[in-house]
């Protein structure tokens, strides 16, 4: 549609939580659309690229961008909540998760450039369910829990069961993302974010990659991956998790990490890569990861 | 002080920083329309009809098909294009009809309730299948022009030469992605055919106006906004957004604006030709050139455009910045049907150069020699004649341009101490955090030049027939007790900075500060033709000219000094009371001794070169092969800068148009349709993937540029970043890429399959 | 929707649909032009302005996300004396070419310099990172920034 048509959507901006959840539970059971619009960086740009509905069933806009209750960003000694609608910008200059969780901070930092950051959200990147949402790669490697709210109260999914195809999640109609909530790594966890995108910024991932993993007496304990633009959704990586915590993590070979990797991903040719570069990136950087905890192991 | 050499604040600067420039889309007219226009869905076929929507509520919408076009042909070289498609469609987003609505929502439904009826043809999207004459899409043969070089015998001197080596290199489509997408503004009175809009040749659009509706000169007024960029790509389109704005126009009885959507601009507009060049050459072992064979071959498109003189520009500097005795090189531009290709940045030249300077680093390789020390040896000289037989007689800087960049960028010992000459640093124990583009990659670090040529102005014998014009008027402005200057020229400032270096060359020469100076827009109602804002030519020709009606001026102004007493300005206001305005007309006269034949490609091809050295320093990560430019050293030979800091601006926006070329930007085109047309798919670097420039200006004077010796440089440095950054990545990590781009997947496939 | 913000230090209100971009309420209802439009998909940089101080694309915000909220614009850089230091270093160190991209690169980097008074080359290279300009090669944009960060700093001592 035209920029311009955008415009004729119907909007409204809730006053709260409560307000917000009435409304889609509501138009839910009336079978009536509804959007949820925070920073606005993915809807606006497909409805630009989506056709025209008819003016009489365009779905309404519900503004969640200055709900309190999904904006703020919680940490706690052991586990943290970061509201749906908190942005990047946030996310990336809060102090104490750059301290205990550098891979998010690092994801933030690389998500578009500045003006992206101010405006794009975790909640829009669960909610799209791009698989080239870095976001959602980060938090999966964090085992983010995702906080659903309704009339009826909240429920929590694990990330790694949220999304159930290529852009579809378990989300309701009825449901807004309220925050995700994980537990903070533990300090000296080996964290490791790496986007290879288009270009240095303001880019969209070939492949993104997230890695938590903490060791204890020279085995890995916790491990937590997530992989992005490499599969339908964004990847977990079970095999490659399963290998994180293998009892002799220096005797995983070079082999067994290829194939493991190769096992858990399903990348395909598009505009942005070739299928074949992105499987041979995927291996590249847990081979690398893998190298630099054995590293660790070994000092 | 002389203003000419200093970098004085930019004239246009304050309106631009303020955002009071007004750019098309900032204007508008009582009474305006939007217009939009139906394009093909298809890459080739025959137009049966448009169907329109009899449920959509036409009214206050008008719409325009060929039917109501007076003369159908879009006037540029050839008359091949029609304004709007009639019976055959030659290309994907051909036009085929036009609308226009009062507000944008009423437009875009407008466009939606319009549906063409196409058969479709089989269309022919590759040169090969062009050359075999799948189907027959232009003229007999679907070459849109063929020429030829020739100096000395090439086959005999190849065939002789102890070393002979060939290569094939080619180039892909390059979108020139100025920020400000095409956009005009048209409206009719009892003058005649009004246009505002975002160009750079304000009498080529006047032409096709001319020409389609049956106008003379003074009912044409074409009037360049504030101009967003244009490398070329609003050289020739702009023509055509023209015509069909005044078309809406004309039938609505209204004003109306077209403003481009990016998706539309990148689908629609000019792209640079894909070129594919086959390079045979014969030397000695110690690397002394001797001959050369070169076959081009350029993709123009769906129509001629601009396509034969891009494609003679291209052959002329196909040998690059050396010296052989014997050239033999044949260009040939073929149709297919995808959209036409058409003027950018460089025209032709960054296509054969690449070809050039990768085959200078073929040969280098084979004789194990420094890719430079093979240039240095057979750099062309004062005294040396080239491919066209044209002798070098002054201004040949390229020996000291080399010398600067080597010693700039630490060339003999990076090139000793990188690339496989370096062992592979070990993997880096990874940090707990991870920063952006800091990993524990294996990377590996290289450099490469590449050394070029760009002729400056029209080719051959262009400039003589152009005879280009600017006036300058002094005049007494109300309130002001000292008189004031105006230039009047149809060189467009779409940001190269023409407004602020004009300023300086005459407010020198009138020896008058530059705030007493004016640049008078661009219109064809006020300004003589200056000839096209294209070419290189702005500075060398057209200041030239500014220069040579400046000094008209200041003598008529001394003359009435020096016979009647008095300041300057006295005088001035003693030649104003007799007639205000004064003003100075002067055409351009071109070197005497420039020759040129059209029919054999003999002579003195351009007034003369700008040279260049370019050298990139890159590390590649070998895990992923992305490639980061860490350093880069411009040498350019200038002749003379005007403005230093906006020479330097040039040098480096132009390099990192050619850095792109190499590294990012990549065309997506599949049944002649484009699948990347959005800024999100089509990619150029961010101020994050630029390098550090290191830009030195070199100044050999050219006698006859203005300002004591200034040379064209629009376009040099288009043509040498992409070589020197394939040179930079071959050193680094023995990946060698004839072709372009040099994308991560691109070095990848390169290194899976061992070439 | 009535909507009600701060715009150049100036409270309005205005009348617009509130999913219309605050790039069409700028450019059209309000008449401010400056702000370009590049792509209209958040890619190019060429219409941030600030919101709440923080720069953003303003092709993709809803004008109804500004009520009660402060937007500055180009035209709201210039201070009682005229040009600002910034947009003034744009002048001299040619950080301006065709200048259509110029009001973004100015917006990002007046948030740039007011959180980071003198920032170094890569903190100019990220704070500029979502604009795009094809006409510099970005370096004499680097150094306007460069430059008017020394300049008030110079006027600033201590």
């Amino acid at each position: 549609m035209n920029p311009a048509e955008i415009a004729l959507h119907p909007f409204e901006r809730p006053a709260s939580l409560a307000e917000l959840c009435r409304t889609l539970s509501t138009r839910a059971v009336r079978k009536e659309k509804t959007v949820l619009l925070a920073g606005g960086t993915d809807w606006i740009v497909e409805r630009r690229l989506a056709p025209l509905e008819s003016p009489d069933d365009l779905p309404l806009v519900l503004d969640v961008s200055r709900l309190p209750e999904m904006r703020a960003i919680h940490v706690a000694k052991e586990h943290a909540a970061i509201g749906a609608a908190a942005t990047f910008l946030e996310i990336k200059s809060h102090p104490v998760l750059s301290r205990r969780v550098p891979v998010l901070t690092a994801m933030a930092r690389e998500v578009g450039a500045v003006q992206i950051q101010a405006r794009g959200t975790l909640g829009g990147n669960l909610a799209t369910a791009s698989p080239a949402a870095d976001g959602a790669a980060a938090l999966m490697a964090l085992d983010a829990d995702v906080v659903l709210a309704s009339v009826t109260g909240e429920r929590r999914v694990p990330l790694t069961q949220f999304f159930t195809g290529y852009r579809a999640t378990r989300r309701a109609e009825n449901e807004a993302i309220v925050r995700v909530e994980f537990a903070l790594p533990r300090t000296g966890a080996h964290q490791m974010w790496r986007k290879v995108g288009t270009r240095a910024a303001q880019a969209i991932s070939k492949v993104a990659f997230a890695a938590v993993v903490e060791l204890e007496h020279g085995r890995g304990v916790r491990a937590g991956f997530g992989m992005a633009s490499v599969a339908p959704v964004t990847a977990s990586l079970p095999t490659v998790r399963a290998l994180a915590l293998a009892p002799n993590l220096a005797s995983v070979s070079e082999q067994e990490l290829e194939a493991a990797t190769r096992r858990d991903i399903t990348p395909i040719d598009d505009l942005r890569s070739t299928a074949a570069y992105r499987a041979h990136v995927a291996v590249a950087l847990v081979k690398c990861f893998f190298r630099s905890l054995r590293t660790a192991i070994g000092s | 002080m002389a203003l000419v050499g200093r970098s004085v604040p930019r004239a246009d600067g304050p309106a631009k920083v303020s955002g009071t420039a007004h750019y098309v889309d900032d204007l508008t007219r009582p009474g305006v329309l939007l217009g939009a226009t139906l394009r093909s869905p298809v890459a080739r076929g025959r137009l049966r009809g448009i169907r329109r929507d009899p449920a959509f509520d036409w009214a206050g919408v008008t719409v325009v098909t060929a039917e109501d076009v007076p003369v159908n042909v879009v006037a540029l070289i050839e008359e091949d294009q029609p304004v709007l498609a009639a019976d055959e469609i030659r290309h994907a987003y051909e036009p085929l009809a036009l609308v226009a609505a009062e507000d944008p929502v009423r437009l875009a439904g407008a466009l939606r309730a319009l549906t063409p009826e196409i058969e479709p043809l089989p269309p022919v999207l590759t040169v090969a299948d062009a050359l075999a004459r799948k189907a027959q899409i232009h003229g007999s043969d679907n070459i849109f022009a063929t020429y030829r070089i020739s100096k000395g015998d090439a086959a005999r001197a190849i065939a002789r030469s102890p070393v002979r080596l060939n290569g094939t290199y080619r180039t892909p489509h390059q979108e020139q992605l100025y920020i400000e997408p095409q956009g005009m503004l048209a409206f009719w009175d009892a003058c005649g055919a009004h246009l505002q809009g975002s160009l750079q040749c304000p009498f080529y659009v006047q032409k096709g106006v001319k020409r389609t509706f049956s106008l003379d000169d003074a009912h044409v007024d074409v009037t360049q906004a504030v101009t967003g960029g244009g490398f070329g790509g609003k050289e020739e389109y702009p023509t055509l957004l023209a015509l069909h704005a005044l078309l809406l126009a004309k039938k609505s009885g209204q004003p109306v604006k077209m403003i481009y959507d990016r998706q539309e601009d990148i689908e629609a507009t000019t792209k640079r030709h894909p070129c594919e060049v086959t390079i045979e050459s014969g030397c000695d072992r110690e690397g002394n050139l001797s001959a050369v064979s070169i076959n081009v071959l350029m993709d123009g498109g769906a129509y001629v455009t601009l396509t034969p003189v891009v494609l003679s520009r291209g052959a002329l500097h196909a040998a690059g910045a050396y010296r052989w005795d014997h050239v033999a090189i044949e260009a040939v531009a073929v149709a297919t049907n995808t959209p036409p290709n058409g003027a950018f940045r460089g025209f032709g030249a960054p296509q054969t150069i690449w070809a050039i300077e990768r085959h200078m680093d073929r040969i280098a390789r084979e004789l194990s020699l420094d890719p430079l020390l093979l240039r240095e040896k057979n750099l062309l000289r004062v005294g040396d004649t080239t491919p066209t037989g044209q002798l070098l007689k002054e201004s040949v800087g390229i020996q000291r341009c080399v010398e600067e960049a080597k010693k700039a960028s630490g060339w003999d010992t990076k090139r000793a101490t990188l690339g496989r000459a370096a062992p592979v640093r070990p993997v880096a124990a990874m940090q707990r955090q991870t920063a952006p583009g800091g990993s524990a990659s294996r990377k590996a670090r290289g450099i490469g030049a590449s050394v070029f040529l760009h002729g400056a102005g029209f080719t051959g014998s262009g400039e003589r027939k152009l005879k280009g014009r600017v006036a300058i008027d002094m005049f007494r402005a109300p309130s002001e007790k000292k008189p004031r200057f105006r230039i009047r020229t149809a060189s467009t400032d779409i940001g190269q900075g023409t407004e602020t270096v004009f300023l300086q060359i005459a407010a020198d020469v009138l020896r008058v500060p530059m705030d007493r100076v004016e640049f008078a827009t661009p219109s064809t109602a006020v300004v003589p033709d200056s000839g096209p804002t294209v070419a290189s030519r702005t500075v060398m020709i057209v200041g030239s000219i500014v220069e040579s009606a400046a000094r008209e001026l200041f003598a008529r102004i001394e003359y009435e000094r020096q016979k009647r007493g008095g300041s300057f300005d006295d005088a001035a206001l003693r030649l104003l009371a007799d007639q205000d305005p004064v003003v100075s007309e002067k055409t351009y006269e071109p070197p005497a001794e420039l020759a040129w034949d059209d029919a054999t490609y003999r002579g003195d091809a351009y007034p003369v070169f700008a040279w260049g050295c370019d050298i990139a320093e890159v590390e590649v990560d070998l895990d992923t092969f992305e490639t980061a430019v860490l350093g880069f050293w411009a040498a350019h030979d200038v002749g003379k800068a005007i403005h230093p800091l906006m020479c330097k601006g040039q040098i480096e926006g132009g390099t990192l148009q050619a850095i792109g070329w190499a590294l990012n930007e990549r065309l997506v085109v599949k049944d002649g349709k484009i699948l990347n047309a959005r800024m999100s798919t089509y990619i150029v670097p961010t101020s994050l993937d630029a390098p550090r420039f290191t830009t030195i200006l070199v100044e050999d004077p050219y006698s006859k540029g203005p300002g004591g010796g200034a040379k064209g440089i629009g376009e040099l440095p288009m043509d040498g970043g992409a070589p020197a950054i394939a040179a930079a990545i071959e050193h680094a990590t023995g990946i060698i890429r004839d072709d372009l781009p040099l994308l991560p997947e691109d070095l990848f496939a390169a290194r899976q399959t061992g070439t | 929707m009535k909507i009600t913000f701060v715009l150049n230090g100036r409270s309005r209100t205005i009348d617009a649909p509130p999913l219309a971009r605050l790039l069409d309420v700028l450019r059209g209802t309000l008449g401010l032009t400056g702000t370009k439009e590049g792509c209209g998909e958040g890619e190019c940089g060429s219409c941030t302005v600030l919101l709440d101080g923080v720069p953003v694309n303003a092709c993709l915000v809803a004008a109804g996300q500004c009520d009660g909220r402060t937007v500055l614009t180009v035209e709201g850089l210039e201070n009682k004396d005229g040009l600002s230091d910034l947009q003034d270093a744009f002048v001299t160190e040619g950080g301006a070419q065709c200048g259509i991209c110029t009001p973004g690169f100015l917006m990002a980097a007046r948030a740039l310099l007011a959180g980071n008074p003198q920032p170094g080359e890569g903190e100019i290279r990220e704070g500029i990172a979502g604009n795009v300009c094809r006409c510099t090669g970005y370096q004499r944009i680097v150094e306007s920034i460069r430059h008017a960060g020394k300049e008030r700093a110079s006027r600033e001592p201590g």
